[in-house]
């Protein structure tokens, strides 16, 4: 994907990730939590023009809980049309929890999977193997779940590259470019095109980039030819200092710029053509 | 086993929630959902290594001096 595509004005998919794992209604109580806000919000965000939700699970008390997502599932499929499910396999640490990500029934269209470890806080390092990762990758292919590569980093981008020497992954290859602190990728447009620049071929990018960088980022990525997720997941405030009222105000906004650019949003079907889902 | 000092309330006198969410005693404020598995001691995470606030504080109470009997 390139400049070449935002010229020709190739669709732009928009995923909102509403929810997440790391951020609770103490800081910010506009982000939805329970199955129910969680799918009214996703509504809000379907009719705006989101194509793809970004989901995971918590308990009534706000924590995580790979066991509601079979909830959040149910309730966006009924307040929804047709918005295309993508569950986390990330958010939570054994493997048990991240698999059920893809054990719901039914299983999500899309998912997505980690390329490697990052830090948490002071002492955890997310247990993402390479034995989990490809576990989780071979369940996805039997299931025909397509996943989001979640690259955090320069090097999970290598571990992509193992992927598919080894098979293991089907294209066109959905690769989440994520821009922020810690051990992501350090969150400039230099380090941006760097990422693009050494995407593998037959792929599409997706830009994440958290708080303040989400926006300028993420339209970036859109004059990149790439693919934008935006939400409470990865930034929690509209403006410096003023937290965002929902997921739609910051989908609203994303959408306005990526129209006024001249790139139409991807409806879920054409989501699904775009990146092969069946 | 779960830090001693973590609480669920529905209110810390600012914030108000439909539901108890967790609250560290040491802060005296609600904790995020991540950090909420430490103080729980989920997943391996241990707080009494993984909480650089429960260390801190525990620390500090090792320092003070203990009061007299008179
Ligand atoms: S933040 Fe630390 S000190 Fe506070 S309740 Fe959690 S583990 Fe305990």
């Amino acid at each position: 994907m390139s400049y070449q595509h935002y010229l020709d004005q190739r669709k732009l998919i928009l995923t909102v990730a509403t929810t997440g794992g790391v951020h609770g209604k103490d800081a910010n109580p506009n982000l939805p939590e329970q199955p129910d806000e969680i799918a009214r919000q996703v509504r809000e965000c379907e009719k705006l023009g989101a194509a793809i939700v970004h989901v995971h699970g918590r308990d009534e008390r706000g924590e995580n809980d790979p066991e509601r997502l079979q909830a959040v599932n149910d309730a966006i499929r009924e307040e929804c049309d047709d918005i295309v499910i993508q569950n986390t396999t990330g958010g939570q640490s054994p493997y048990e929890n991240r698999v059920a990500g893809i054990r719901t029934d039914p299983p999500p269209e899309m998912a997505s999977l980690d390329m490697g470890p990052f830090n948490r806080g002071q002492h955890i390092i997310t247990e993402h193997t390479r034995h989990n990762i490809e576990s989780l990758a071979r369940e996805m292919k039997e299931k025909g779940v397509k996943p989001e590569l979640e690259v955090f980093n320069n090097g999970h981008l290598n571990e992509t590259y193992r992927l598919i020497e080894k098979d293991i992954l089907d294209p066109p290859y959905y690769i989440n470019v994520i821009l922020g602190p810690g051990t992501f990728t350090i969150p400039t447009p230099e380090n941006l095109l760097n990422m693009v620049n050494n995407l593998p071929e037959e792929s599409h990018f997706n830009v994440l980039a958290t708080g303040p960088h989400q926006l300028p980022l993420t339209t970036m990525g859109a004059i990149l030819g790439g693919h934008v997720r935006v939400g409470m997941e990865d930034n929690l405030y509209y403006d410096r200092g003023e937290p965002a009222q929902s997921n739609a105000q910051l989908v609203e906004r994303s959408v306005e710029i990526i129209e006024r650019m001249g790139r139409d949003l991807a409806t879920p079907d054409e989501a699904r053509d775009i990146l092969g889902i069946e | 086993m779960t830090c001693p000092y973590l609480e669920y309330r529905r209110s810390d006198g600012d914030q108000e929630f439909d539901h108890e969410r967790p609250y560290c005693g040491v802060t005296e404020e609600f904790v995020s959902p991540m950090k909420a598995d430490i103080c729980n001691d989920r997943f391996q995470f241990d707080h009494e290594s993984d909480c650089e606030l429960y260390k801190d504080h525990v620390e500090r109470l090792a320092e003070e001096p203990v009061a007299d009997d008179d």
